[in-house]
């Protein structure tokens, strides 16, 4: 592994007409690219843009189609991740890949060259302590990374990287999964890394402000082409904004007023554990009512998803009542809420939203098995179902050659647009909306927000759980930003300060409910 | 008194060794539940090769190398081909309950050869087992190869991008693990109950695979179960020890799988399952996803 | 992957017609067969020979072919049993024990209403013969619902516990019929006691009641998939427990219900042959041989991908290759337990062709090098 010796502002990785196709779209399309010592060089782009390919091309993940890529002047191909990593260059991913079972040093060494037969674990624990003093990185190392919060565990994973010799750090999302806190802690870190000459690519899509607070030179994409390369002193939001999405950026939905009826859905002092058995949910009350959004907003790993599944009788509450319409319904399971005009939309569309190997049909079924109108003596009316199936497919405009297709075949927009409409075709009472445009695109997001809107002027009730705070803020009357398990407040939107509810979700601040 | 814990042990070791092999497979994310196909391979071959030539050694060998061999067929299916573990473990034990009834019923009867020398009725094979133990657990805590094997089965995705061969890592440890099991059935055939019959190992092989969920993958607990199982079995077979002239020998004989299941079901309560959940491999029994 | 100038490439299939998998199955079973053709041929048998004389015992010779039914039957009445639990993702590899735990319950009924050989019956024989058969059900359904209820209320793992409910069935038989035990038969030779003439069940076309019954239960299982809201549930619970929670489907009550079934055909499976099938009626000696013929249910369900229908005629050539492979064995100086070398290799082959269900084998001609 050749250590050269490198001077601030050196160019050590060049990447030149770098294309990508996969079929039917250019992931990739002739991107140049350069990343010099002793700078942070942020990516910016939506999903889709072509971040992602990019990086994986560059950490060896995937091989382009063409184009080249120079390490200190050399050119290089990457047949494997070990080819980079030799190299020096890490990459830290948005999804955690870390071994959650194993110790901090386990995964450090996991893999390390030096590591020998039988690891010197005293002599390691030194080495790696030198780094954390170094880069201010606060960890146990004896620690089972489990144990870890998002700030720490993501420390880990830059560790690991530098262990292994990375001068150049990929940081796919790195602030995303971190509350305001922990992202200062990790900028800090990162000031001292560039100071130490390495060199720091983090992709960032819309902490603008971030990008704006730490970047020395920001390069868009945008459907796979570069348009735009600034120094970052030169930017400002909208005009990186712009580049991003090729048209002026409406921040807010236009607000719907809907007057708001009685109580649907009432939460008294719910509280439930986690898988892990800690109490993830403590003495949670509020209500919603007809023709109200109201959202959620908070950091993942908060209890907004132990929250929507004890509401959506998926898993027991060990204290408090839920009612809706006035029936209490805490003690009874799923089947029990569907019937009482519940309407649930998970979060994970693909393993509890869907059955893949099944086909539409039978998808749609899943609402709509225990309903007397499409069933008699037990037999399904399998007519009914498939012309049930074919009108939500012409109305909610899903892509599919059929209703006979299986769900696994459908892109995750048109498989969320089935569940939508599944579940809203039902004209529920309550709707639930866990994550509802997690991982959609721009078209797709918008299409389902406008049909929660619409949902809304039908005067139904809708508890939103969002981890998009612009998106909480435009959809709901009111918010109740949520941190480890206790809502920090309930905040008519019109009244809400974005910095307020941020710093709730943070543990900041607490403001006193008003229900 | 002693002639009965000897034999217990005794019985123990095959339950240790063939569990300890399927551990060895299950740290590594391969789950294979046809331990007992694997079993009676090792066991009919190392007696066809012991009775033939004579050797204990052959034997033992004979069944190590089948094994590793079958166990290696079962890694095929499982890692290469990528298949439904619990289908391709299925497919071992009937094969190997079909083939070994076939090939092994000309040789149907005793084994004919002088026993293997012991202490006091304490089989030697005893201590194999015991020191295979040791060795297993402090591979798995204070060697790299150890901690490949356990990162292969939390998550291979992690492990491959670590810069380490998971394909290779799984064989390596399936392999492994069918020697092992193969060694078990040649202790059960050769030197416990060396007497060959269609199914002779009447489910042991089921039993060994309840041990390994019931160990929590500690070689230790494992060791434990093994001891208190042998015990148990030789109850059933000689109840006149604890409660003579008490029901009929039939119905001891079907104690040992009574408790299996009650042992199953005491895995499942909040205070195993919770320590159960943090020890199982994550991996354990799931085909790799594509990235 | 290069061969010459195609490329050859693995392509997970998306889904597999009715004609493909028909396909896929009948090669797994010729390739099995022709495994088996090379032990012949070790023998120093001609596969061809070996496999004409068993074919002809089976399905041609006047004694053999109902034989090869009442084992068919049995077979498929197995597979049932086994198709049930599978479809909803669950492994009944318990069908033995269930089968004993019929047959258990229907010569307990028999016993109490003096049904033996020998003695007055108590109760008019039709409805001797009735309870009988309704006692195997609930006899093996019973056996069954113990797995059901462990893995639908502890998620306790069913393949260990079925196997262990074998086990232990064997015994409990074992216990009843030797020994001084109550089902004891008159000779002491450790097999069952004999029904007495009236309660041999009635014939239909000259073969047990049972077999348009099994038949007609096969027909019932594959209704009850493919149309009714109680089969989609079961499937959507096997296909995706956490999905059929969400759409309130009880992860609970599906492993129970499905055991509960799956044991009671196979409580039938044991009244069948220990007590419709003629020239039996009784538990015999060998009755383990057929705790080990229920195993060819897994391999019937397997290759008939869960389908009822599909299943009859591969339950009908297994019953065949399993019934002319042991009477032709000792003729043709095999070696004992051909059948089962037979099941073996059969089900390998058909574990390793589950890699096709799955993938495709995909040619594409190479595109010049420019």
């Amino acid at each position: 592994m050749p250590i050269q010796s490198v001077k601030r502002g050196d160019t050590v990785l060049e990447a030149r007409g770098i294309t990508k196709r996969f079929p039917g779209v250019v992931a990739n399309d002739h991107i140049d690219f350069e990343i010099r010592a002793g700078e942070i060089h942020a990516i910016l782009g939506e999903n889709g843009a072509g971040k992602t390919t990019l990086m994986k091309i560059l950490f060896g993940l995937l091989q382009p189609d063409e184009g080249e890529i120079f390490v200190h002047g050399q050119k290089v191909t990457f047949r494997s991740p070990l080819d980079a990593i030799h190299l020096g260059i890490g990459m830290v991913h948005q999804n955690r890949k870390l071994i959650p079972a194993h110790t901090v040093i386990e995964n450090i060494i996991l893999g390390h060259p030096k590591a020998g037969s039988i690891p010197d674990l005293k002599r390691t624990r030194g080495e790696i302590a030198e780094l954390c003093d170094r880069y201010g990185f606060k960890i146990d190392l004896k620690a089972k990374v489990w144990q870890l919060s998002e700030g720490e565990k993501q420390a880990v994973e830059i560790l690991k990287t530098l262990y292994r010799g990375a001068r150049i750090l990929i940081l796919d999302e790195p602030t995303s999964a971190l509350a305001p806190p922990e992202t200062q802690k990790l900028l800090a870190s990162i000031r001292i890394m560039t100071g130490d000459d390495l060199a720091l690519v983090p992709f960032i899509t819309h902490k603008l402000p971030i990008v704006l607070a730490i970047s020395d030179r920001v390069t868009v994409l945008r459907r796979g082409k570069v348009t735009a390369r600034l120094r970052t002193p030169e930017a400002t939001e909208n005009s990186l904004a712009k580049e991003m999405v090729g048209r002026e950026v409406i921040f807010r939905l236009e607000h719907v007023d809907v007057e708001q009826g009685k109580t649907i859905l009432e939460v008294e002092d719910l509280s439930a554990q986690n898988d892990k058995g800690q109490l993830a949910l403590k003495g949670v009350s509020f209500s919603v009512h007809e023709g109200e959004i109201f959202g959620i907003a908070g950091v993942s790993g908060n209890g907004q998803q132990v929250l929507a599944e004890v509401l959506a009788g998926l898993r027991k509450a060990i204290a408090g009542r839920v009612l809706i319409d006035g029936i209490n319904i805490t003690r009874s399971g799923s089947m029990e809420r569907w019937k009482n005009g519940m309407g649930y939309i998970p979060s994970d569309r693909i393993h509890v939203g869907s059955i893949g190997a099944h086909s539409l049909v039978e998808n749609v079924l899943m609402n709509y098995y225990f309903d007397g109108g499409f069933s008699s003596w037990g037999i399904v009316d399998a007519r009914k179902t498939r012309k049930l199936t074919e009108g939500l497919i012409a109305e909610y405009d899903i892509a599919t050659p059929g209703p006979d297709t299986t769900a696994k075949s459908l892109s995750g927009g048109n498989l969320q647009k089935l569940i939508l409409a599944r579940v809203l075709s039902r004209n529920p009472r309550l709707i639930i909306a866990n994550l509802p445009t997690q991982g959609l695109d721009v078209g797709a997001t918008e299409f389902v927000q406008n049909k929660l809107l619409e949902a809304k002027r039908q005067h139904a009730a809708i508890l939103l759980i969002s981890e998009d705070l612009d998106e909480v803020l435009s959809l709901s009357d009111r918010v109740a930003p949520i941190y480890e398990g206790e809502f920090m407040g309930i905040i008519p939107v019109k009244d809400a300060r974005i910095e307020d509810i941020g710093a709730m979700m943070a543990g900041l601040k607490h403001k006193v409910a008003e229900p | 008194m002693w002639e009965f814990a000897a034999r217990s042990l005794n019985a123990s070791t095959v339950f240790t060794i063939a569990a300890l092999g399927e551990l060895i497979g299950q740290r590594s994310g391969i789950l294979n539940v046809g331990v007992e196909g694997v079993m009676l391979f090792g066991a009919t071959l190392g007696f066809i090769v012991a009775k033939t030539t004579g050797s204990y050694l052959l034997g033992c060998l004979a069944a190590i190398a089948i094994g590793g061999l079958i166990a290696a067929l079962h890694g095929f299916f499982s890692i290469t081909l990528g298949g439904d573990q619990v289908v391709n473990g299925m497919g071992i034990w009937i094969l190997g309950f079909g083939l070994t009834a076939y090939i092994g019923y000309p040789y149907t009867g005793p084994l004919g050869m002088e026993r293997i020398p012991d202490l006091a009725g304490l089989s030697p094979f005893f201590f194999v087992g015991v020191a295979l133990v040791v060795l297993t657990w402090w591979m798995f805590s204070k060697t790299t190869l150890g901690l490949r094997i356990r990162s292969a089965g939390e998550n291979p995705s992690v492990t491959e991008v670590s810069g380490i061969n998971v394909t290779r890592t799984r064989y390596l440890s399936v392999i492994a693990s069918g020697m092992l099991m193969g060694l078990a059935g040649a202790i059960y055939s050769l030197n416990y109950n060396p007497v060959w019959s269609i199914n002779f190992l009447l489910g042991w092989g089921f039993i060994a695979l309840a041990l390994v969920f019931f160990s929590m993958w500690n070689p230790f607990i494992l060791l434990a179960g093994s001891i208190l199982f042998g015990t148990l079995w030789q109850l059933s077979l000689n109840p006149q020890l604890v409660l003579p002239g008490v029901l009929s020998r039939y119905i001891w004989r079907t104690v040992p799988f009574i408790i299996t299941i009650a042992v199953l079901v005491l895995m499942s309560t909040k205070w195993f399952s919770s320590r159960w959940g943090a020890a199982k491999p994550e991996a354990l029994g799931l085909p790799r996803e594509e990235e | 992957m290069r061969l010459g100038s195609y490329e050859v490439k693995l392509e997970k299939k998306v889904r597999v017609t009715g004609w493909e998998a028909t396909t896929i199955s009948l090669l797994a079973i010729l390739i099995g067969l022709a495994l088996v053709g090379l032990i012949f041929l070790q023998a120093k048998v001609n596969p061809l020979t070996g496999y004409k004389a068993i074919f002809s015992y089976a399905f041609v010779n006047k004694f053999g072919l109902p034989l090869t039914i009442n084992r068919s039957i049995f077979i498929l009445l197995c597979t049932c049993a086994f198709i049930l639990p599978m479809k909803a993702g669950l492994w009944n590899i318990g069908m033995a024990g269930q089968l004993y735990g019929g047959a258990l319950a229907a010569f307990g009924v028999a016993l109490a209403c003096g049904a033996k050989a020998g003695q007055t019956p108590t109760l008019a024989p039709g409805l001797i013969i009735l309870l009988m058969m309704l006692g195997a059900l609930v006899g093996g359904a019973v056996i069954g619902s113990i797995p059901g209820f462990l893995k639908g209320r502890f998620n306790t793992n069913e393949i260990v516990v079925t196997m262990m409910l074998n086990s232990i069935g064997y015994w409990l038989i074992a216990f009843m019929i030797k020994e001084g035990g109550p089902f004891m038969g008159g000779g002491g030779e450790g097999e069952g006691f004999k029904l007495s003439q009236s309660m041999f069940p009635p014939m239909v076309l000259g073969g047990a009641f049972t077999i348009p019954l099994a038949l007609a239960l096969a027909a019932l299982l594959y209704f009850l998939f493919a149309k009714t809201t109680l089969g989609y549930q079961i499937k959507a619970f096997g296909l995706s427990p956490s999905a059929a929670r969400y759409a309130g489907i009880s992860p609970e009550n599906v492993p129970l219900l499905v055991f509960v079934l799956g044991g009671l055909i196979a409580g039938l499976a044991g009244y069948h042959y220990f007590a419709a099938v003629p020239g039996v009626y009784k538990i015999p000696l060998n009755y383990g041989d057929f705790g080990d013929l229920s195993f060819y249910g897994i391999i019937c369900g397997l290759i008939s991908q869960g389908n009822p229908l599909a299943a009859i005629p591969f339950a009908l050539l297994f019953g065949g290759l399993t019934n002319g492979g042991r009477f032709v064995q000792g003729q043709l100086k095999l070696g004992y337990g051909i059948d089962y070398a037979l099941l073996g290799v059969l089900m390998i082959t058909l574990v390793a062709f589950q890699f096709f269900y799955r993938n495709t084998i995909v040619w594409k001609k190479m595109e010049r090098e420019p």
